[in-house]
């Protein structure tokens, strides 16, 4: 089942066309990365599926039901944690969620058992400090806390690591893989290693669309690019297997940079044999010979290009 | 219902923390009390102040005068204090996104307007009646005599006026962005107010009358039913000023 | 004369101390404004009666962050 529906989503801002044509769904129990540059229209999107901005044009459903701007009555089924969240400074940890579980619609009783096992999980209990004097690791902890206030169906986080040292960024990751066991998670962000880490499928976001959809496997193995990189001992050796590659109909490019030669070929598993036969038959000595994985980051180029 | 009630105690926290409770309860007590001393004092005050050659003759002080001094503070300091403590009622949280969260946890926008006019207006009212009972007791004291004519509305006619301030100040934050927006535009029609009153003579329904002619009102010169027709015209102003805040607010971008 | 009034100056006198000793507390250590400086505002606040208080808590002092 779709969590999420984003079907034909329009938006502009003045003459600034942000979104042309957003067409995406997340399923159940799934973690999606959003990804797009900066000022691709992820928050953009995301704050209309927050009911916060009025779509163009097109259509919204969480959980079946229609998302309407203005009083949005599904954002009950929704946690949101925005890139920078922004909290009353003057209220402690405890005092803030048990102001938003109250909102929510939980009792005086549950938010208190539920703030028992939630505190703990994002390490704010026992911190009985105002808010203001929180570093940015902890009020986004206290932020993906009040997403999480309301057991929400769907979890919105919007560039939730940028704005995190490494350490805050691992934290942010881990709590939010532990997150999705219970929930299905919509993740923007424009560092493509946090998807890599923790998301299941992904969209990029380009030029007002998606320009790339679906399973992060599924797609890493479409754009798999057959490329093997050998490193040689010295660059004359180099220079030497790049001649005798060149004059092989397999190859279909060859580069060197210094002592290592990057080759893209047809078929690698049968033709990368024939290339270790060379360098035994040539007397090439190697010091490396490896497979390269596709990254997201290759992708990513891929598409935009 | 929920909603509202936990924003309706977070304004109120906040309006603790962050001194508006204090400032609004001390300089009320300190009008409450300063107002009919000052009265009673003046005398005293006047006559060391010795200028050579004059004699100034100044009448025996009344509980009259302990009124001047407390209806010129309330509606001239009272309502500046008033409108620098709710300055940015609405405005802050709109500019620093704090509304964000609690709006996506479900909050309803209408539960914002409310609880923020409530929490006003509940602060506003508790700090006038402590200021109204402690003048009340000590002009009691220090003149005796207390008789007046209406006396009540015309102390209600005062914090009627406080409380349509409020409700402008909200709406004016809802339309008009900015830290301070909204506090500008209420300030200009305060301006727009008096300018009606004194220059154009448009007084038979301006609001301003409630917080002008108090004194006129206790010693008789007053006539008690327009302005008993300008409270109800006001009451008329807060309710549109709140039903149109809502109805703007919920179409806003946040 | 002042003796006869002085039961009723003295609570004006407290709270008016009150007032802005809370301020000086809170500008002493938070020690960020808005505008104007530690020392500007150490002078409003303790020689302008009332006013000065006021003026600092709500547009004097910096925000809380």
């Amino acid at each position: 089942m779709n969590v999420l529906e984003v079907r034909h989503i329009q938006k502009n801002f003045g003459r600034h066309q942000v979104l042309s044509d957003l067409n995406f769904a997340v399923s159940e129990h799934s973690i999606f990365g959003l990804i797009g540059k900066n000022g691709a229209g992820k928050t953009t999107a995301m704050k209309m599926i927050l009911g916060f901005l009025r779509p163009a044009g097109g259509e919204i459903r969480v959980c079946g039901e229609n998302v309407i701007y203005g009083n949005t009555a599904t954002n009950r089924l929704i946690g949101y944690l925005p890139d920078v969240p922004e909290f009353y400074g003057y209220m402690t940890a405890r005092e803030y969620l048990t102001m938003c579980g109250r909102i929510t619609g939980l009792t005086k009783l549950q938010t208190h058992e539920w703030l028992q096992e939630l505190l703990p999980l994002v390490g704010l209990d026992g911190i009985k400090r105002r808010i203001h004097s929180f570093s940015r690791g902890m009020k986004q902890r206290l932020g993906i806390a009040q997403a999480l206030l309301n057991k929400p169906r769907l979890l919105i986080c919007d560039e939730a690591t940028s704005a995190l040292d490494p350490k805050g960024r691992k934290e942010i990751l881990d709590l939010l893989s532990v997150a999705a066991d219970q929930t299905t998670v919509l993740f923007s962000t424009h560092i493509l290693s946090d998807v890599e880490r923790i998301c299941d499928s992904i969209g990029l976001l380009h030029e007002g669309r998606l320009a790339l959809h679906g399973k992060l496997s599924e797609i890493k193995n479409t754009y798999r690019k057959e490329t093997v990189r050998i490193e040689t001992l010295n660059e004359a050796q180099a220079r030497h297997l790049l001649e005798c590659l060149d004059a092989r109909s397999f190859i279909q490019s060859a580069e060197r940079s210094q002592s290592s030669v990057t080759v893209q070929l047809h078929d690698p598993q049968k033709n990368g044999l024939k290339i270790i036969d060379m360098l035994s038959n040539e007397q090439i000595p190697i010091l490396n010979y490896e497979l390269l994985e596709p990254s997201l980051e290759n992708v990513f180029l891929d598409v935009i290009k | 219902m929920n909603g509202f009630t936990a924003f309706f105690k977070k304004e109120w926290l906040e309006a603790i923390r962050n001194y508006r409770v204090l400032l609004l309860f001390s300089v009320s007590a300190l009008f409450g009390m300063m107002s009919p001393l000052t009265a009673k004092m003046m005398p005293d005050i006047l006559a060391n102040v010795k200028v050579e050659g004059m004699v100034l003759k100044i009448p025996n002080p009344t509980f009259t005068d302990a009124f001047v001094q407390f209806f010129n503070n309330f509606s001239q300091m009272g309502m500046a204090l008033l409108l620098l403590v709710f300055g940015g009622v609405l405005s802050q949280d709109l500019v620093r996104g704090t509304l964000i969260i609690p709006l996506s946890k479900g909050l309803s926008r209408h539960a914002v307007i409310l609880a923020k006019y409530t929490a006003a207006l509940t602060l506003w009212t508790s700090s006038y009646a402590l200021a109204a009972l402690i003048h009340y007791g000590y002009t009691l004291y220090l003149f005796r005599l207390v008789s007046v004519k209406h006396l009540f509305f015309s102390l209600f006619c005062l914090w009627l006026f406080g409380a349509f301030l409020l409700a402008v100040l909200l709406t004016a934050s809802v339309i008009v962005r900015g830290s301070y927006g909204g506090l500008f535009v209420t300030v200009a029609g305060l301006g727009i107010l008096l300018i009606c009153q004194t220059i154009f003579r448009m007084e038979r329904f301006n609001p301003l009358r409630l917080a002008s002619e108090n004194m006129a009102l206790l010693s008789d010169k007053a006539a008690f039913d327009p302005l008993l027709t300008i409270a109800w015209i006001t009451a008329g102003f807060i309710l549109a000023a709140l039903i149109l805040a809502m109805a703007i607010f919920k179409k806003k971008s946040i | 004369m002042i003796q006869n009034y002085l039961p009723f100056l003295i609570p004006i006198i407290v709270l008016e101390l009150i007032l802005a000793l809370s301020a000086l507390i809170h500008l002493l250590r938070h020690q960020s404004f808005r505008f104007g400086n530690l020392f500007i505002w150490i002078i409003i606040v303790l020689f302008l009666q009332i006013i000065g208080p006021i003026l600092y808590f709500t547009i004097g002092r910096g925000e809380d962050a």
